[in-house]
């Protein structure tokens, strides 16, 4: 009998431990109501923390200055401790855990369809509530010098217009080329059209180039990713999301088109997959890829592959387009969680620096990315007359379009990898039906995602 | 510790036998309190509230109870699911008679086993059927996912056991350099399964020159898609089946490779060491008996290893439904849900589609299959087991 009671007590006595550690559910904790704060009043935090996720050794260099700059100048005393909190996906799901908890950082990177899914549980912060504070704001002039597209990136109808970010850089889908090999086939630029495209493709996986440093030759390699979807339906003059309606629109007809002409290159030959993570870097730069498409951020990654590869001449284009170019344009924002409005206060104060146009121009030249403000672009007139593959893709940015910021993206992402893959693969799959099966599962899983806001 | 080493005297009355029984319970509660803690909190706590969580509409904020409907998402009705139990209870009973059977010296020996066979072949077809009703009804990714869960398994871990048994057993004998060979053979275990899950991805990418294709050109086969490749690995020999029976993917057995490649050399050191406790004198008169190397390893080696053998088939299905570092490394959107794990698709589901409850249901049906799947291989191969 008393064996049973110590038994109890013991169960009794570890339950409550376990019980008073774990306490009420993270996802419980009231968030804090910025709305009404008085921003003159409130002293900012001393110490808060950035996540990113930016690596390499230009970059980390970068951000360590830009870190050490505005902990030493800044005239509240905060001090910012930026920490690699891994990919965007690491972060992303770390986030996920500690949404509305004490434990999240002040500031964090994520992509504007990641933050809309955060904010379904009303997790961030409003920079509207002081942006235009006589005290802390930003000066309507500097507001104005944001290139007005990523400006408002950042802005959510979907939750009554709240800013929920600020663009620190951007980056666009371009289209990397080999002149040398265009020119030995008897072209003197890029293709500007759909069809264009296909003959040089073509003419290349049948003549390889002679400044190759490997066996192989082929026209266009396509990485399997949401992005190169979204260009090329771009590129054929389509949306894969309606703004107005608030649907996917992934099955429509220019996405069908941009498929069936891709499928189209995959049995001919002239196109293929990606073998394996950047093998299209690394076989543009050995000279046996004429044509890839990717992220302007990548510039430094091409300009090494080629130095150290066939050594050609090559640049960057916008997308084969049915008419107008139309270019994909992306990149991560800066946020900041909800917490206190002293933490939330200093974290909008590194944000503005973080933004200002001096600080803009060290880390759109140490990384590679597009600064976000007009007035910066003047400022980097040296470092665009040394990298005309970066002002290449720079003049293509009055093309840039935007995919869509909703909750849930990134698994809709997934399966549209999936279904592109499959379209490639298996030429003999009715591109139609299966763009209207893929349309159907995102707007269901969006349809879910919106349910929560009710 | 005895009673001298502590200094204490013999108990003389009742009561102090019974002050002496109730410190003796504290100090072990007290010696278990820290490991039950730590058990509690990280183990048995995010059981618990995970299946807390599966009873709720729980996206990216707990929304409202819906008790049980998240269960029903995966298998489509109640009927289905009591079914498909009811055809695993018949393919259990079909064991008992026929385990029954043989332990019997009665005469009806013989009836038990046609009684036991047609127990397990109406077991099977009831199994079949609530399967394929849940197939239907149910959710249909979730249950593919538990299907390659099975085949990546079924493709690794007699592998991972054989290959492992076989090398320890030749590590156990006096070649020159075995400690190399040792260390060689366990570092792709102790190798962070990230990293050279890439390294395999290289291996097997869609290039001609691959160092997989270049390995199967030595023998005329011409290149393959490996991760690729969404067709099952039997239809691409040239055998047409399809369904469950058609088996894994290429995609999916170059994934197993890796899982085999990784996890051998654990296998091989458990086992060494399983070798080590095998007494010398065994080999000694079975040698002076005139036994051959290869009946001295059927007949001594592998019954004197069973209960290691049992040890590592039980871990190795555990880890196996488990898996998930590599196979998200070395999945690739082109191989479809022909690679998709459990884990793989419950992660995909929180994560991704923010469907935590509907994910935290599957891993708590994941977890009582891994429950299910551990109890009937303890009681399959538990008793095979050979002590000495």
């Amino acid at each position: 009998m008393k064996r049973k009671l110590f038994s109890l007590i013991a169960i009794v006595m570890v339950a409550a431990m376990v019980l008073s550690a774990c306490g009420t559910p993270a996802t419980d904790t009231p968030p804090v109501e910025e709305g009404g704060v008085d921003w003159s009043t409130v002293t900012p935090a001393q110490n808060i923390t950035f996540w990113h996720q930016h690596t390499g050794e230009d970059r980390e260099a970068a951000m360590e200055k830009i870190v050490n700059d505005f902990n030493s100048t800044n005239e509240y005393g905060i001090t910012l401790t930026a920490e690699y909190a891994g990919g965007y996906g690491d972060i992303y799901t770390k986030m996920l855990a500690l949404l509305n908890t004490p434990d999240v950082p002040d500031i964090v990177v994520g992509y504007q369809n990641q933050i809309a899914t955060y904010q379904l549980a009303d997790a961030f912060f409003d920079m509207n509530t002081v942006i235009n504070d006589s005290v802390y704001g930003m000066p309507q002039a500097d507001q104005d010098d944001f290139i007005d597209a990523f400006f408002q990136q950042d802005v959510y109808p979907l939750y009554d217009n709240q800013r929920l970010g600020l663009a620190p850089n951007r980056s666009m889908e371009v289209m990397y080329y080999n002149m040398d090999w265009l020119t030995e086939l008897g072209y003197d630029g890029p293709p500007t059209t759909p069809e264009e495209f296909r003959e040089m493709t073509c003419a290349a996986s049948a003549n390889p180039f002679s400044g190759a440093m490997a066996e192989g030759s082929m026209g266009y390699q396509l990485s399997i990713d949401t992005s190169r979807f979204a260009s090329w339906t771009y590129a054929f003059g389509g949306d894969i999301y309606d703004g107005t309606t608030n649907q996917y629109t992934l099955n429509s007809p220019e996405a069908v088109a941009a498929f069936e002409f891709l499928q189209d290159l995959f049995a001919d030959g002239c196109a293929r997959l990606v073998s394996e993570n950047y093998g299209d870097q690394s076989d543009f730069g050995n000279g046996t890829l004429l044509f890839t498409v990717g992220s302007s951020s990548g510039l430094p990654f091409y300009t090494s592959a080629v130095e150290g590869g066939a050594n050609f001449e090559w640049s960057v284009a916008a997308l084969p387009s049915t008419g107008t170019p139309k270019q994909d344009v992306y990149g991560a924002s800066v946020s900041i969680p909800k917490s206190t409005p002293e933490r939330q206060l200093a974290a909008w104060i590194f944000l503005k620096y973080y933004t200002s146009p001096e600080v803009q121009k060290l880390w759109a030249e140490a990384s590679g990315y597009f600064p976000v403000r007009k007035s910066v672009a003047d400022m980097m007139g040296d470092y665009m007359a040394a990298n005309p593959t970066y002002k290449a893709s720079w003049d293509l940015l009055e093309y840039g379009w935007f995919e869509p910021a909703v909750p849930g993206y990134d698994f809709v992402r997934d399966e549209i990898e999936v279904v592109m893959a499959a379209v490639v693969d298996d030429p003999t799959l009715d591109v139609q039906t299966e763009f209207d099966t893929l349309n159907e599962f995102g707007n269901r899983i969006l349809a879910e995602q919106l349910e929560q806001l009710n | 510790m005895t009673e001298a080493t502590l200094g204490v005297k013999p108990p003389k009355t009742g009561s102090t036998l019974h002050t002496l029984r109730t410190k003796e319970q504290i100090t072990g509660y007290l010696f278990v309190l820290p490991a039950l803690i730590v058990i509690l909190v990280f183990g048995l706590f995010p059981i618990g509230y995970s299946l807390y969580m599966s009873l709720f509409n729980w996206r990216v904020t707990k929304g409202a109870y819906v008790g049980g409907r998240n269960y029903l998402l995966i298998f489509g009705t109640w009927t289905n699911l009591l079914i498909t139990l009811a055809g695993i209870a018949l393919i259990v009973a079909a064991f008992w008679i026929w385990s029954n059977a043989f332990s019997s010296l009665s005469n009806r020996k013989t009836i038990a086993k046609v009684v036991a066979a047609a127990v397990l072949i109406v077991g099977g077809v009831v199994f079949v059927t609530g399967w394929g009703y849940m197939f239907e009804s149910g959710n249909q990714n979730f249950l593919k996912s538990l299907i390659v869960t099975t085949y990546y398994a079924v493709g690794t871990v007699p592998a991972e056991v054989i290959i492992g048994m076989i090398l320890a057993f030749l590590l156990y004998q006096d070649i020159v350099g075995k400690d190399i060979f040792r260390m060689m053979y366990f570092l792709p275990y102790v190798t962070p399964s990230v990293t050279s899950a890439v390294v395999f991805q290289i291996i097997f990418s869609l290039r001609e020159t691959s160092i997989a294709n270049m390995v199967i050109g030595w023998f005329g086969i011409s290149p393959q898609r490996w991760r690729f490749e969404q067709r099952p690995l039997l239809n691409l020999l040239g055998v047409d089946i399809s369904g469950f029976l058609a088996g894994p993917s290429l995609a999916l057995v170059s994934i197993m490779l890796y899982g085999i490649w990784s996890f051998v050399g654990y296998n091989t050191v458990i086992f060494l060491a399983g070798l080590g406790n095998i007494p010398k004198e065994t080999y000694e008169a079975a040698e002076i008996d005139g036994a051959t190397k290869a009946q001295m390893f059927r007949h001594i080696t592998m019954p004197l290893l069973s209960p290691t053998t049992f040890y590592l088939t039980l871990i190795g299905f555990i880890g196996t439904f488990k898996a998930f570092n590599h196979i998200y490394v070395l999945r690739t959107p082109s191989a479809g849900d022909s690679v998709i794990t459990s884990s793989l698709l419950i992660f995909d589901n929180f994560y991704k589609a923010n469907q935590y409850g509907v994910a935290t249901a599957q891993a708590i049906v994941l977890f009582v299959v891994i429950l299910g799947l551990t109890l009937a291989q303890n009681k399959l191969m538990g008793e095979r087991v050979f002590y000495g």
